[in-house]
């Protein structure tokens, strides 16, 4: 499985990439949201997009509009990984066509507890 | 109809909770936040997100620039490069604010525009009637995180319409 995790902080793609390829995906990084575009325009489509929501350039709301107005990217996942937690924000995000939330700060387990509920882990880490 | 202060929206044990969730979340579980002041650091650096609403300030972090590389490294964790730069520090640090900022900004009244995060000399602090303060020690360092309200309105500047 593939994933696209877009962060403009470094730091949180490092950790949120090595906790997935912890889980077996393969993964790619990206600091924004037009970025994280490119790499779908170049025909690397993952199965899940961990979203960042506060970005330069793109930020993550746009990003899921995009994606949701692409109907070749309709099977593409998009969870929101981020430190918004107002509920109006919740709200917002799905509303535009993301499939979960993540809170930041989160843990190893919380993460992997999404992806488990949206079927999204490779069945030996599944648990 | 008056802007609000932030002693009357949050207190010091709700910031320093929130605080200790990132940390333990983030920094690791291990790693303990003891509400103690300490020294000022001498060379401190701090980073901040600022956010824009009915209250408008910022919520910063400040510590000394070993304290800040040695936070950096705790989390990155097992995913930190062989050489952790000043990006990183910069970086991490950042984040950090960015966390604390955002859950902090979920507790003022909405709607309220979080900012990215910036890092460098902190933002000169509003009044200390607006300002929420807690003094931290992190494995024996001194650390503060202040939620304090603008001297600055940022409302117009960043053209947000409230």
């Amino acid at each position: 499985m593939r994933a696209l995790v877009i962060d403009d902080s470094r730091a949180m793609r490092r950790i949120v990439s090595g906790t997935l390829e912890g889980f077996g995906y393969e993964t790619r990084q990206a600091g924004h949201g037009q970025e994280a575009l490119d790499v779908l325009h170049e025909g690397w489509v993952p199965e899940l997009c961990t979203i960042d929501w506060n970005m330069p350039v793109m930020d993550g709301l746009e990003f899921v509009s995009a994606v949701r107005a692409n109907p070749a990217w309709r099977a593409v996942t998009l969870v929101m990984v981020t430190s918004e937690s107002e509920h109006g924000q919740i709200v917002r995000a799905l509303a535009a066509g993301a499939h979960e939330y993540v809170l930041k700060p989160f843990t190893a387990d919380a993460l992997h507890d999404k992806l488990a509920l949206l079927g999204l882990l490779p069945q030996e880490v599944a648990r | 109809m008056s802007a609000p202060v932030v002693t009357e929206l949050l207190d010091e044990g709700t910031v320093a909770e929130i605080a200790e969730q990132a940390w333990a979340a983030l920094v690791g579980e291990e790693e303990v936040l003891v509400p103690l002041p300490g020294e000022p650091p001498t060379d401190p650096v701090s980073s901040w997100v600022e956010v824009v609403g009915p209250w408008t300030g910022a919520v910063v972090l400040t510590c000394g620039r070993d304290t800040a590389e040695q936070l950096a490294r705790a989390l990155l964790g097992e995913h930190a490069p062989e050489v952790v730069d000043g990006e990183d520090v910069v970086d991490a640090l950042g984040e950090l604010a960015n966390v604390v900022g955002g859950n902090v900004k979920a507790l003022l009244p909405a709607p309220s525009v979080l900012g990215l995060p910036e890092v460098g000399a902190a933002p000169s602090p509003g009044s200390p009637a607006d300002t929420c303060r807690v003094d931290l020690l992190w494995r024996g360092q001194p650390l503060t995180i202040s939620v304090q309200g603008c001297a600055l309105d940022l409302t117009e500047e960043n053209g947000v319409s409230l």
